[in-house]
C-alpha cells in the first residue's frame, strides 16, 4: 500500500519544478553572489584586493582619489573579500542573475571613489577612508569620528594621541 | 507557399541544446546537468532538450577557459554546428579566464576564437542563471531565425 500513500502525497504537494523563468526564483538569505562596495566605510587596506583569488578586485590611484573596481566576470564569489575586510565596507549580495549579452561584458563591473580630501589641520591632501578605530578605548563618538574622518594619517594618529581620556 | 512560415513558428518553439567543455573543471556542466536534466529546474519548459550531436543543435552553451590541448577540438565542433546558432558562455572561465586567466595553457577569455552572444558568469552560476541566459538566448534565436 506504500505507493498508494506516495501517490496521496505527490496529488497533495504538487510538482517540484521550481517556478523560476515564468515566476519567482528560490533565493536563500546567505546565497554568495554580486559584490557590493560601499566607498564611505572602505579603509583603503586593500586587503580584498590581496586575498582575491580571482583578481578580480583591483585599485587605483587618479587624480581625484582612489578607485575600486570588482569585475563580475572574474570574480568567483569565494567570499574572502568579505571574510577578510575590516570594516564591512564589502558585502556578498544574494543576486545571482548576472546573465547578461556579450555586449555589456565590460560594463559587469563594481566601481567605487574613495575621494581625496584636504587635512584640515595641515592642509596635505589624503584620501578621505575611514579611520582605523577598532581599537581605540574609549569608543570614539559620532563628533570625535567625523573630526578623525577629516584629518589625513598623521594627524589622525596625533588627534588619537592627544585625545583625552577620562582615567 | 503557406508552409515556410508555419514552418519557422514551429521550429522557434524548441531550440535545441549542445553542450561543449572547453576545458572545464566539471562544475559548470554538472549545472547545466542539474539545470537540464532534474524536475526542479526542468528546462524543457523554455522547450529546451539535449541532443547528442552538435549537427542538430541551435544553442551550443561553452563552458571552461579553452585550454591549449582542446583549443583545435573546440573549434571543429563549433563549426559542425549549423547556423543560426546562439553561444552561451557559462561560468567565468570562457568569459575572462577566472582564476586561470593568464597561464600559459589556457587561451581564454573565450570570445576572441568564436562569437559568444550570451555570459553567465558564477563559478558556477546557480542553475536558475543558466534557465535566464537560456532565455537570453532564446530571444537572441528567435530574432535570428
Amino acid at each position: 500500500m506504500n505507493f498508494l500513500t506516495i501517490f496521496a502525497r505527490n496529488l497533495k504537494q504538487g510538482p517540484q519544478t521550481e517556478a523560476f523563468p515564468l515566476g519567482p526564483a528560490f533565493t536563500p538569505d546567505r546565497l554568495r553572489g554580486r559584490i557590493e562596495f560601499k566607498a564611505e566605510s572602505c579603509e583603503g587596506c586593500r586587503i580584498c584586493e590581496r586575498v582575491c583569488p580571482a583578481n578580480a578586485i583591483r585599485f587605483a590611484k587618479t587624480p581625484d582619489g582612489m578607485t575600486f573596481d570588482c569585475w563580475h566576470n572574474t570574480c568567483v564569489f569565494c567570499g574572502n573579500c568579505e571574510f577578510y575586510c575590516p570594516t564591512d565596507a564589502i558585502h556578498q549580495t544574494n543576486d545571482w542573475d548576472l546573465s547578461h549579452v556579450n555586449a555589456d561584458k565590460f560594463d559587469m563591473v563594481e566601481h567605487g571613489l574613495i575621494p581625496n580630501q584636504t587635512c584640515v589641520d595641515c592642509g596635505a591632501t589624503a584620501l578621505n577612508t575611514a579611520p582605523m578605530v577598532k581599537n581605540a578605548k574609549p569608543p570614539l563618538s559620532a563628533e570625535e569620528y567625523t573630526e578623525l574622518r577629516a584629518r589625513c594619517p598623521k594627524c589622525r594618529a596625533k588627534y588619537l594621541k592627544n585625545r583625552k581620556v577620562p582615567a | 507557399m503557406g508552409l515556410i512560415p508555419d514552418f519557422k513558428q514551429i521550429a522557434t518553439r524548441s531550440p535545441w541544446i549542445y553542450r561543449i567543455n572547453a576545458g572545464s573543471c566539471n562544475g559548470c556542466d554538472v549545472e547545466m546537468a542539474t539545470t537540464a536534466l532534474i524536475p526542479r529546474y526542468d528546462i524543457e519548459r523554455l522547450g529546451c532538450q539535449y541532443c547528442g550531436s552538435p549537427k542538430h543543435a541551435d544553442i551550443v552553451l561553452i563552458s571552461g577557459p579553452l585550454t591549449v590541448r582542446v583549443k583545435d577540438a573546440v573549434l571543429r565542433m563549433y563549426e559542425e554546428i549549423p547556423d543560426p546558432k546562439v553561444t552561451v558562455a557559462v561560468g567565468v572561465c570562457p568569459i575572462s579566464g577566472g582564476i586561470f586567466r593568464e597561464s600559459y595553457a589556457v587561451l581564454a577569455p573565450i570570445d576572441q576564437y568564436i562569437p559568444i552572444d550570451v555570459n553567465v558568469p558564477g563559478c558556477p552560476p546557480r542553475p536558475q542563471a543558466i534557465i535566464a541566459g537560456v532565455a537570453k538566448a532564446i530571444a537572441i534565436w528567435r530574432e535570428r531565425l
